[in-house]
């Protein structure tokens, strides 16, 4: 009963759909033409289709319009039903891009036809808002094909693929292998992408895999395709033989009838009948590719140059230096730059090291990509050098060591050396400029003001450093420092020793005075012994400090030993004893007579 | 001993103007320095001009031909000029080596009257005189030493818009740029760049091609 109902809405359509067909037929010429969209920016593309429908007789003008490129990209054939008649229908699409922006008339295909306008605007560097708005995406170009194509494998239904495109030959480990990986997606049957693409096999890893992939429609076995293309690159890590597949996980729309139940809705258009009329459900799949061998090798030891640094691929290098001409002390740029296509994230360099009179700094490097992948482009190293001495001055050519894939061995590119001319620094240099005077007061400011030049005078002076700050020159304060501060040192000790003197004098008068007394008294009393007694007493310690002896040890044998046996001094001594023991008298006159010799002797004795 | 000690000190003084008084190849003159800076700023480089007028000032301060150019060229090129105070003007009355000299008699009359108090107490304002006398000339050198010193730690760019960078390297990042002929302060070396800190107190790295310290350094 449901397929009958079903048949019913079905024979409906068909007849109102015709109605409304030939009353569009009858009023349409049987070629027109369509442009999608109307408005585009200057760097995009729009797309240009020009039908026929009917048995394909009418002539049809391909357009030309000045400022706009056409470029046919595919032709599409087709049988049409309309108003119950099947008409063959054929389609050319082009691509139309724009040289120039503006407002453009595409002119009628045919006679009857209208013709079309197409507007373009600015890309980019203007203000208005449709030129700061984004860019609507490019076009998808419209291929044709009617078989599968090599590596294609649908899935059971026919709604899907994933392609795995890499190279042939066998890797290394550490080499970045660029992949495509192609998603196949038949329009109407597969509702959405529920991800990004990835690989199976753990070993491996996708690197700058795209966000954004390529849009593509394509014909496949008969079917139209929306296909969806990532490019990026494979890091691989290990050795080893690997069956590599990638897989994508997708909604699909499963038919819920029997294919021969549905036939009808397939004569007419899949998707929109299907979907009409309930046939199908949706279903999330994963989408594999076939695998594919991969061989991954080591790279060998033999023959790896010092300074490899894990760079894999195919490269060549070339070097400048800027400027060519400086002053000492001046920073140049040297560069080295590094063109090919590999894993770049690997190509490193430490330039120059160790150059005889260049100061040498480590470089730094920036990278310009040629595409979306990072697997081409150029590696750019500058590194800033400082040349130490004037002249001309050469740096040496530069290296860089990788490994070629290809060739199965190490590669040295090798750059020639640079010549550069250095001159003395401006700053050290003494001698006036070379073209003084030489410049006019029209192009210089500086020059009316000044007052005139100086008469050269004779001296000069070796350095602006002022003496005082100079150890040459210190050494002449330093020693003035010293010499006074000896002699105000001796100075101070001798005015010391003078002021001590008088007193040393005073304390000594003071006991020769005493010895004196004690002598007059004892001469009064006629006591010789104690007469004599007092002036040996008085005169041993000065004789013991002369002789640098001991007081005791000045005796009657040691001062005549000294100084004779006729000397006053030992006859002294000798009454000293004599008059102890044989109690000697004396007259007045001896008495004054040895008070005068001891006074002078006391007197004496002090002065070595 | 004594005869030997006034020896040696003959000997050093002889030395001392002898390496002070003859011209030596190379030397520096007050007038040559001027001249110098004269023929830069006819040539319209203004940083050599400046830096060659700095430097004949140190020889020769007060002369009004260097001081009149020197502030010329500062306002020819937009700079700010400098007033110099009275401490500077009296403590740079004289050349360094005059002040040299000034100073070794100051401190040779010190000393002497240090030594006649101690031999004799008589002439005691006489020795106060001679005393206050040497302390005087001695004070006038180390004056000149102190209003000198900042200006030996000094240097002058002489290129036009040089970049002050953050760090001494030649890929450092640019902090500001500098005027040709600023004076800046050099506070610190590393390899070939100068630490300067300028007179709004902005610090930097300037490499040693762009700035030309006043005192050349051996």
């Amino acid at each position: 009963m449901g397929g009958y109902l079903r048949l019913l809405r079905l024979m409906t359509a068909v007849v109102l759909g015709s109605f409304a067909a030939a009353a569009a037929l009858a009023d349409d010429p049987l070629v027109y033409a369509t442009i999608q969209p109307a408005q585009i920016a200057l760097g995009e593309s729009a797309q240009f289709t020009i039908t026929n429908l009917g048995d394909g007789t009418n002539a049809i003008t391909l357009p030309v319009v000045s400022g706009l490129k056409f470029e046919i990209i595919g032709r599409t054939r087709e049988m049409q039903i309309i108003n119950g008649t099947m008409l063959p229908s054929s389609s050319i699409v082009m691509r139309v891009t724009p040289q120039i922006a503006g407002i453009f008339t595409i002119p009628a295909v045919t006679p009857k036809a209208q013709p079309l306008v197409l507007q373009v605007t600015a890309a980019s560097g203007g203000t208005s808002p449709a030129q700061t708005a984004p860019r609507a995406p490019l076009p998808p170009p419209i291929l044709s094909g009617g078989s599968i194509p090599k590596g294609v494998h649908l899935t059971d239904d026919g709604s899907a693929y994933v392609r795995l495109s890499i190279p042939k030959r066998e890797v290394y480990v550490g080499e970045s292998v660029p992949v495509d990986i192609e998603v196949g997606m038949r329009s109407g049957f597969v509702s959405s992408l529920n991800g990004l693409p990835k690989l199976t096999d753990d070993n491996f890893a996708l690197n700058n895999l795209s966000h954004q992939p390529e849009r593509a429609e394509k014909l496949i076995n008969g079917e139209q395709f929306v296909v969806f293309t990532w490019r990026s690159l494979l890091a691989v890590v290990k050795p080893g033989t690997f069956a590599l597949s990638a897989e994508a996980p997708l909604t699909v729309k499963i038919r819920t009838r029997p294919r021969r139940e549905s036939a009808l809705d397939d004569r007419f258009g899949d998707p929109f009948w299907q979907n009409l009329f309930g046939a199908t459900v949706p279903k999330d799949i994963n989408v594999t590719s076939p695998p594919q061998q991969l061989k991954v090798l080591e790279l060998p030891t033999e023959g790896r140059p010092a300074d490899f640094h894990g760079a894999i691929g195919t490269f060549s290098i070339a070097s400048d230096v800027s400027p060519g001409k400086a002053d000492v002390g001046d920073p140049l740029t040297l560069r080295m730059r590094i063109t090919g296509s590999g894993n770049f994230d690997r190509v490193d360099s430490t330039m120059l090291d160790h150059v005889d009179q260049w100061k040498t700094y480590p470089p730094k490097s920036s990278f310009n990509t040629s595409d979306p992948v990072g697997f081409s482009g150029m590696k750019t190293f500058e590194q800033p050098v400082i040349a130490s001495k004037p002249g001309a001055q050469e740096l040496p050519g530069l290296s860089f060591s990788y490994f070629d894939p290809n060739a199965r061995r190490y590669e040295t590119a090798r750059s020639t050396p640079l010549s550069v001319s250095i001159s003395p620094s401006l700053a050290d240099s003494l001698t006036p400029p070379p073209s003084v005077g030489s410049a006019g007061p029209g192009n210089n400011i500086y020059a009316p003001g000044l007052r005139p030049d100086h008469a050269d005078a004779a001296t000069a002076t070796p350095s602006l450093v002022p003496p005082y700050l100079q150890p040459r020159f210190l050494g002449i304060p330093s020693f003035i420092v010293l010499a006074f501060a000896a002699g105000w040192a001796a100075a101070r000790r001798r005015r010391a020793s003078s002021v001590s003197e008088p007193v040393s004098d005073r304390s000594s008068s003071r006991a020769a005075k005493r010895v004196l007394a004690q002598m007059q008294a004892a001469a009064r009393t006629r006591n010789a012994a104690v007469f004599f007694d007092s002036a040996r007493t008085a005169l041993q310690p000065l004789l013991a400090t002369r002789w640098q002896i001991e007081p005791e040890d000045v005796t009657t044998a040691e001062v005549e030993a000294r100084v004779g046996a006729e000397d006053d001094l030992r006859q002294l001594f000798a009454l000293a004893d004599e008059s102890k023991y044989s109690g000697r008298e004396l007259n007045a006159t001896d008495f004054a007579r040895w008070l005068r010799i001891v006074g002078v002797l006391l007197t004496t004795s002090r002065s070595p | 001993m004594t005869a030997r000690a006034a020896s040696l000190l003959l000997c050093l003084l002889i030395g001392a103007v002898q390496v002070h008084a003859d011209p030596a190849p190379g030397g520096y003159s007050a007038a040559e320095l001027y001249n110098l800076g004269n023929s830069y700023a006819r040539m319209g480089k203004p940083g050599m001009a400046i830096l060659n007028y700095e430097r004949a000032s140190l020889l020769s301060a007060n002369d009004p031909d260097i001081e009149a150019n020197l502030q010329y060229v500062r306002t020819s090129a937009h700079l700010p000029g400098e007033m110099r105070g009275t401490f500077d003007r009296i403590a740079r009355i004289a050349s360094p080596l005059l002040l040299s000299w000034i100073g070794v008699f100051g401190l040779g009359v010190v000393g002497a009257s240090m030594i006649a108090a101690q031999l004799s107490p008589r002439h005691r304002l006489w020795r106060g005189g001679a005393m206050l006398l040497g302390l005087s000339m001695l004070g006038l050198t180390i004056c000149n030493g102190l209003a000198l010193w900042p200006i030996l730690h000094e240097g002058v760019v002489i290129t036009a818009a040089t970049p002050v960078r953050v760090s001494p390297v030649p890929m450092g990042d640019p902090l500001f740029t500098l005027p040709e002929g600023e004076t800046v302060k050099i506070s610190a070396e590393h390899e070939s760049f100068a630490l300067i800190e300028t007179r709004a107190g902005r610090t930097g790295w300037v490499a040693d091609s762009n700035l030309a310290p006043i005192v050349p350094r051996k």
